[in-house]
């Protein structure tokens, strides 16, 4: 049994053999139906004194989540509540608390879940933002699962093929044609798994966050873009330049999708050593991030417009929005002139022209960053399910290396090539956990303290 | 070079008379019950380890005999011939003997899966098997029937319900003592003959049943669960009655390759060698089975026959309207009879007959011998131990057909074995394991003990997980050291010979490896070669050895310095080169399987009791088979890796309870939740 917290209802859940005693002696003698809430009274098995009243419902084995007898009762979340009604379940022979993860586990050992149906379920329970949630909900539901079990079936059957070319096909009639299947199966294989991971880490993003990283000269206003994204004074603002000498992350939710935004030292040449390593921690943020926000103090770009292009330019690297801050300070005419001239230069990203002071700009700026953002993660309901785990992607690559050994070796070494292919099956065995599952068993379930 | 030459084979004469009158003494060390592929190895095997052994056969000249194809080797069975002979077994050896027509199968698949392969002389191999156990030293062979195995209480201090110390012969009152028995009774176990609607008691056609005795002691006095297969042997057909020109010749290798170790050649020169001949059925023969199943028991009944090397009957009926290959393969040098491979059959010797008559080089075909079906007992192999003693009776080993394979190598490879573990017992030497990571033959016993056997079984290379690791040509390096002093079965001229090559193909990889040259240099001296230039500046000798069109020879003709007292070697060069990466990335593999093998699961645990979560399905797969490693439990069909995620903490938490003797908090509470996980339905 699990359950804790202070809140309207709280659900007290048992699972395994005791499960039906614990209802029986808490919650009235006769089982109610099977998965039907009924509201009763909870009393202590041993001095019989009423704790609460709450709904309760039995789910017998194996219609359970556990697959195990399971119990659930629906109680008043308050703490004196619950811990009456935990310390009254403790009395009931065979049971004990539930250890972190441990439904889950049972689910598993059940198997009601494979790997990627756990690692959703704990993605869910640990989701924050709603675009996590939805991506989630669809790898809990087993699609992520249902496609790398499609892809290992598909390779089990190419290694039979194989097999069987080796073992039969000299002195017993194996067709001829089973090789060339095999050889389009790996191909075709090979090819979804590819496009698969050319998906520019999306899942992976928008399962761990965005890394947004802002930089800049000194006195950009890196820092207030940070405060203004955040809404909160995160980092420490002042006129002077080089005040932001350490790296400030803070999370965001821009749109539904989760965000780490990054705030960095100005990048100028500098005597001083705390802040030289400021400005290396920066280019190293700079260089890992999904996204940058290159701030530029306006007022320093050449007043003519086709030179600030070039000027900007030089500053850019792949994904990257243009921030022209503090355009309170320029004159209504430049505003305009940069917005229209800047707009139609080819090699340059979205510019956005902001006042971090004034907020002026901002909604405009806002936009432009949640589509970046949406285009970083994916829509996570449309398309197949995407990669959302590094632990996946590490899998997938050696199975795409292990099919191409295939592939090296298909015509001067069948055995070595037939070995290509068991060692992707391996591979692929490994992220639903239907495979030498006993190796990543523990650390799935040491790493996610998931499902009490 | 070693050029050793085969072992001339003593005069039938001499053997004959060692065993007329030679009266056999009280107690042996070992008693080996027949005289096929797994009784000839087991009683070899045993005496090479030191066992005094007595080896009982009905008829000491059908010691060697091939009772169905006369063919030895084969993809998968090839390497268990290799293994055998690196272990000093006969059957390499007795093939270089008496092969008449040798080629490599597969040749174009790769190394780890050749299958040497070879058409025998019936003759000769009875010939060399005879006169090889009848040399042996410390072997006595004797012809008698065997009517009863001597059972007693077992011995206190090891598992198991019986034991079995000797056994009793037909017509004699003086039973004969022995420390092991090793039963290779083959198809002679309840065995019936077949020929159309006619039954007779029996094994082989020729031969006398065994007695009944031996087959009801298994069953009701040891309690052993036995199980009914059936196999079958297709009719000789006299040569001169075939047109052959009808048929595509098949030549064999231009220049056999012998399966042994020891042997640089075969006894047959490669223009001595006898080709095959392949034809096909015709719609003629499938309408010949369907007319005549009325008239043939065999194929009604429903014993399991294997789905390797089916009767004509079930192919037919199985893939209607296809055409079937026939293999016609010659008998001997001087036979004049043709075995035609793929037309087993049971139907009465008149349809036998009329059937092959409808395939063209046979249309007036004669028939020697006809074909017939046998249909057996066979004891449940997951009855026994890794060693092949019955895992209920101390002293009691099985080898061959009696477990439910098929073929002369599995037997001989499971004769081999069940020799060496009860000669070993005999000596009180504790029993010794094969790996499946290490050889074939640990493949085949730890595939009969851990998931028994559904229909006759037969070795593939597929079975074995690390097979580009266990080829046929590093057998000896695989085993041979091993089976010198681990096991104790190996000569020490054989043993040398293994050090030396060991050695030099130790010294020539390192050689190779010290040929260091940029990838221009190695253009230059060979330009043929495509070397890729995203290749690091420098390669080996054995990374350019790797490639496919260089070989050890045109490496030698570059430096010969260096390579070439290495010549005699090359091909194993060649290979070790290309399979050494892909045997380095198995090793990690390799190595969990083997300490899961180290995990012993205690013989007397209780798995339907079991305090551990696991699914009654499970228990019961456990129940049945009882598994004697954690290793071989993973194996196991219906094992989730959850079950063995909890068998394994068991096992830990089992033996961390030994080593603790005195009870403390942290073991009550561990207690209680073993209580509680033992109570938890699945």
């Amino acid at each position: 049994w699990a359950g804790y917290g202070r809140c309207g209802v709280a659900v007290v859940r048992v699972s395994g053999p005791a499960s039906a005693t614990a209802l029986r002696s808490m919650a009235g003698h006769r089982l109610p139906p099977p998965r039907t809430a009924l509201l009763r009274s909870i009393t202590d098995p041993l001095s019989g004194e009423m704790l609460d009243r709450g709904l309760v419902l039995w789910f017998p084995a194996p219609h359970s989540f556990t697959g195990e007898d399971s119990v659930e009762f629906h109680i008043h979340g308050g703490p004196a509540v619950i811990t009456a009604v935990l310390q009254a379940l403790g009395s009931v022979p065979g049971t004990r608390p539930a250890e972190a993860g441990e439904f889950t586990r049972r689910a598993f050992q059940a198997g009601k879940l494979d790997l990627t149906e756990v690692e959703g379920l704990g993605d869910l329970i640990h989701a924050e933002t709603e675009a996590q949630r939805r991506q989630a909900l669809r790898q809990m539901s087993g699609e992520l699962g249902h496609i790398y079990r499609d892809w290992s079936h598909k390779l089990k059957r190419c290694l039979a093929h194989i097999e069987a070319f080796i073992d039969f096909s000299e002195d017993e009639l194996i067709e001829d044609g089973v090789l060339d299947q095999a050889d389009r199966s790996v191909c075709d294989l090979q090819s979804q798994i590819e496009q698969h991971l050319r998906d520019e880490r999306r899942g992976e993003r928008l399962r761990s966050g965005v890394h947004v990283v802002i930089a800049g000269a000194t006195n950009a206003g890196k820092s207030s873009l940070l405060n203004t994204l955040c809404q909160r004074p995160a980092a420490i603002v002042s006129p002077i330049a080089g005040t932001t000498r350490d790296i400030v992350e803070t999370a965001v939710d821009i749109g539904g999708f989760p965000v780490l935004l990054s705030d960095t030292a100005g990048l100028r040449e500098s005597a001083d050593l705390v802040e030289q390593e400021g400005v290396r921690r920066a280019r190293e943020r700079v260089q890992q991030a999904d996204l940058t926000l290159l701030v530029v103090d306006s007022t320093c770009l050449p007043s003519d417009v086709q030179r600030a292009a070039g000027f900007l330019s030089e500053h850019l690297r792949n994904m990257c929005l243009l921030v022209l801050n503090k355009s309170d300070l320029l004159p209504e005419t430049q505003r305009q002139k940069l917005k229209m001239e800047l707009r139609g230069v080819s090699g340059l990203p979205a510019v956005c022209l902001l006042s971090c002071q004034t907020n002026e700009g901002l909604k405009d700026f806002l936009t432009v960053l949640q589509s970046s953002v949406k285009t970083l993660c994916g829509d996570p309901l449309a398309g197949a399910p995407t990669l959302t785990q590094a632990r996946h992607r590490a899998h997938l690559q050696q199975c795409v290396a292990a099919l191409s050994q295939f592939q090296r070796y298909r015509d001067s070494d069948l055995a070595l090539a037939a070995e290509g292919v068991r060692l992707a099956l391996t591979s692929l065995g490994r992220i639903t956990g239907r495979v030498g599952a006993e190796e990543i068993l523990d650390i799935i379930f040491k790493d996610f303290c998931i499902g009490k | 070079m070693l050029t050793k030459k085969l072992q001339p084979v003593q005069s039938f004469l001499s053997l004959v008379s060692r065993s007329v009158g030679h009266f056999p003494r009280q107690h042996y060390d070992v008693i080996v019950v027949g005289g096929g592929h797994a009784g000839t190895e087991a009683a070899a095997a045993a005496a090479r380890l030191g066992a005094e052994t007595l080896l009982i056969t009905q008829k000491i000249h059908t010691i060697g005999a091939l009772s169905c194809n006369p063919s030895l080797g084969g993809v998968g069975k090839g390497h268990l011939v290799r293994e055998v002979d690196a272990l000093d077994g006969l059957c390499g050896r007795a093939g270089d003997w008496a092969g008449i027509s040798f080629s490599i199968l597969n040749r174009r698949k790769g190394p780890a899966v050749w299958g040497p392969r070879a058409q025998l002389d019936r003759q000769r191999y009875r010939e060399f098997m005879q006169s090889e156990l009848l040399s042996t030293p410390r072997l006595t062979v004797m012809e008698g029937s065997v009517e009863e195995l001597l059972v007693t209480d077992p011995n206190p201090e090891q598992p198991g319900q019986h034991r079995v110390n000797g056994i009793c012969l037909a017509n004699s009152s003086h039973p004969i003592s022995a420390s092991s028995v090793v039963l290779t009774t083959g198809t002679f176990l309840s065995g019936s003959l077949f020929i159309g609607q006619t039954t007779s008691p029996g094994g082989r056609i020729g031969d006398a049943p065994s007695s009944a005795g031996l087959s009801h002691t298994l069953r009701e006095r040891l309690g052993l669960k036995v199980g009914r297969l059936r196999t079958g042997t297709p009719p000789r057909i006299v040569k001169d009655s075939v047109d052959l020109s009808l048929a595509t010749l098949n030549p064999p290798d231009s220049s056999p390759t012998p399966f042994s170790f020891m042997n640089t050649h075969t006894r047959c020169r490669p223009e001595e060698q006898l080709p095959c001949y392949l034809t096909y059925t015709t719609p003629g023969v499938e309408r010949v089975v369907r007319e005549s199943l009325h008239l043939n028991c065999h194929i009604q009944q429903d014993a399991k026959g294997p789905r390797y090397c089916p009767s004509i009957e079930s192919r037919v009926l199985r893939f209607p309207g296809r055409r079937h290959q026939v293999w016609l393969e010659p008998e001997g040098l001087t036979s004049d009879l043709l075995y035609p491979q793929g037309l087993s059959m049971t139907m009465p010797p008149d349809v036998q007959l009329r059937l092959i008559r409808e395939i063209p080089p046979l249309h007036k075909a004669e028939i020697h011998m006809p074909g017939y079906g046998v249909q057996y007992d066979f004891v449940c192999p997951t009855q026994l131990s890794p060693s092949l003693q019955v895992k209920s009776t101390q002293g009691l080993f099985l080898a061959g057909q009696i477990n439910g394979t098929t073929g002369y190598e599995e037997a001989a490879a499971q004769g081999l074995w069940a020799g060496v573990n009860a000669g070993r017992r005999a000596l009180s030497k504790p029993p010794v394991a094969l790996s499946r990571t290490e050889s074939y033959i640990g493949v085949l016993i730890d595939d009969l003990v851990s998931r028994g056997v559904t229909e006759p079984y037969r070795m593939f290379t597929s079975r074995a997980e690390f097979r580009t690791s266990l080829r046929p040509d590093n057998a000896d390096l695989r085993l041979t050291l091993k089976g010198r002093f681990e096991l104790g079965c190996v000569s020490s001229s054989r043993h040398q010979k293994a050090v030396r090559v060991k050695n030099s193909l130790q010294d020539a990889l390192a050689a190779l490896q010290a040929l260091s040259l940029s990838t221009t240099s190695w253009k230059r001296k060979i330009p043929d070669v495509h070397v890729s230039e995203a290749n690091s500046n420098m390669l080996s000798g054995i990374e350019m050895l790797q490639y496919k069109d260089v070989s050890f020879q045109v490496l030698a003709s570059i430096f010969p310095e260096v390579l070439l007292p290495f010549m005699e070697f090359s091909q194993r060069l060649k290979i070790e080169a290309v399979y050494r990466p892909h045997c380095e990335s198995n090793k990690r593999e390799i190595q969990r399987i083997q300490e899961e093998e180290n995990m012993s699961l205690p013989e007397d645990i209780d798995y339907l009791s079991l305090p551990v979560s696991l699914s009654q399905e499970v228990r019961e797969v456990l129940h049945r088979a009882r598994p004697s490693t954690l290793g071989a439990a993973t194996r196991l069909e219906g094992i989730t890796p959850a079950a063995v995620v909890n068998l394994f903490n068991y096992v830990c938490f089992a033996e961390k309870r030994k080593k603790t003797s005195h009870g403390n908090q942290r073991r009550q509470k561990e207690g209680r939740e073993e209580e509680l996980c033992a109570s938890l339905p699945q």
